[in-house]
């Protein structure tokens, strides 16, 4: 439905972003924290099932830094026991994992069988908070892209993220500011990101630039 | 890339958050927003509210999501109709952008469907619907263009109500067969919107089809604010606008010139 999940393999790959209400949030879109995200994508990029690009919505910030993987994987399957009951279940429990989470930009790769990702993604808009070390954090799921790898997913990662330092551009009140994310936004133009896709050495030549 | 649109956005006397919800809309990629002014006419001295204009709700319209254009506010009037003297079109629903109804009888149900000049039939999200959806009135309303509503905030809140929410969704969408629905969130707070992918998806669990769940949050909408857009005019045709300019000495001279070739030809 979104993106292109290609038929390949058996499994999806949902990318989903942590949406916050407050848009202090979007400031810690910082280039090195989208560049970390991809690498440990890559880093990450070798299961045989699909990923859904999630990003998580929350009132504050700050309430972000306390989402672990292991709360958002309970959530998730809460949900969908609630939506779908032993049925759900039973699909959640063949391959189902969070395979990734950036807890400053709240971006989430969840990896579910290619068979029933829908059903187990219908159970996603019904989560409201997630309990997280201790404390409830008030949230929500919002899909930006679903797809056959992770690789792709880290791919409309950068994408999503340029977008997002664009985005940021007219809120920026000093000079300074405005120049930061202007070379931030360059920084991480698709054609680097290639070579960095290459091979690891390039990869730490491209930290040291971010 | 399509369109998409979040109709139902509950109008809340708080400006601050409902400048932060249109932002969280924007965010989550939604190129229009309605903002929804509830009347119920039954409780007594309740006045059809003036909608506040958007340049004042907000002076810098946030950027959509993927997109370089600001994002599109309307104001919608919902009227929750339990009788039949409730819904009377009067001058002061001309104030809105897009006009809905909410009947709760199922005498009303057909009314709004077949004669009603609306663009939208809100379907109950908070309790049973007390009535069948028969096959006639909604292909009626479906002839008319008119669409119907599944607001989804309500299932997010609670159990119970997701319940009547995806019963009434299903009964609905197994007569109109999945033509004609729109999916609209009907949020109070940033944190009951959904992304127009999750929606589309959850369409699924209404019963309608991946093609009917992605029309249903872009292209029908968009028929929906078009509708609403010809209500304003004589069927779509005729679209009469005040002058704004004071009057120019041209046509004032025009005028007499005009009056005597009538009374020549008389």
């Amino acid at each position: 439905m979104v993106g292109g999940a290609q038929t390949f393999g058996r499994i999806v790959y949902l990318l989903c972003e942590v949406c916050v209400s407050d848009s202090s949030s979007l400031r810690l879109l910082e280039e090195k924290a989208i560049y970390q995200a991809v690498k440990a994508a890559v880093i990450k990029a070798h299961g045989e099932y699909g990923a859904a690009l999630f990003s998580i919505g929350s009132t504050d910030s700050s309430s972000l830094r306390l989402l672990e993987e292991k709360a958002i994987y309970q959530a998730v399957k809460a949900a969908v026991i609630k939506a779908h009951g032993e049925y759900g279940a039973a699909l959640f429990s063949i391959g189902s994992t969070v395979t990734y989470l950036n807890a400053y930009t709240g971006v989430v790769i969840l990896r579910f069988r290619k068979a029933h990702y829908q059903l187990l993604w219908s159970a996603l808009p019904f989560i409201t908070s997630i309990w997280s070390q201790g404390q409830k954090v008030q949230c929500f799921f919002n899909c930006i892209h679903v797809g056959g790898t992770i690789r792709t997913c880290q791919k409309f990662l950068v994408r999503y993220g340029r977008q997002q330092l664009c985005r940021m551009l007219p809120h920026c009140k000093t000079e300074a500011e405005k120049e930061e994310v202007r070379k931030a936004v360059l920084s991480c133009s698709l054609h680097k990101f290639r070579v960095d896709d290459e091979g690891d050495d390039d990869d730490d030549g491209e930290e040291e630039e971010l | 890339m399509s369109v998409y649109m979040d109709l139902n956005l509950i109008a809340i006397s708080d400006k601050k958050k409902l400048q932060n919800m249109i932002e969280t809309a924007a965010h989550l990629g939604f190129s229009t927003v309605a903002i929804n002014y509830v009347v119920e006419p039954q409780q007594k001295k309740q006045q059809i509210p003036k909608p506040v204009s958007v340049s004042e709700l907000c002076e810098k319209l946030p950027i959509v999501q993927g997109k370089s254009r600001p994002i599109k506010v309307l104001n919608r009037l919902t009227v929750v109709a339990t009788d039949a003297s409730h819904f009377r079109p009067s001058n002061e629903y001309k104030n809105f952008d897009i006009l809905a109804v909410y009947p709760k009888t199922e005498k009303l149900f057909h009314a709004a469907c077949m004669t009603y000049d609306v663009d939208i039939i809100s379907i109950a999200a908070t309790e049973k619907q007390p009535f069948h959806c028969k096959r006639s009135p909604v292909n009626g309303a479906i002839e008319r263009g008119v669409f119907f509503e599944i607001s989804y905030t309500a299932a997010i809140r609670d159990s119970t109500m997701k319940k009547y929410t995806i019963a009434n969704a299903i009964n609905l969408v197994d007569v109109c067969k999945g033509k004609n629905v729109i999916m609209a969130s009907g949020a109070e707070t940033p944190l009951e919107l959904r992304g127009p992918y999750d929606i589309a998806n959850l369409g699924l669990v209404f019963g309608l089809s991946e093609g009917d769940a992605k029309a249903a949050v872009s292209t029908n909408c968009r028929s929906v604010v078009l509708h609403g857009e010809t209500r304003m005019t004589a069927l779509g045709i005729i679209h009469m606008k005040k002058k704004s300019q004071p009057p120019s000495e041209q046509p004032e001279e025009e005028t007499p010139a005009l009056k005597r070739a009538k009374t020549e030809t008389l």
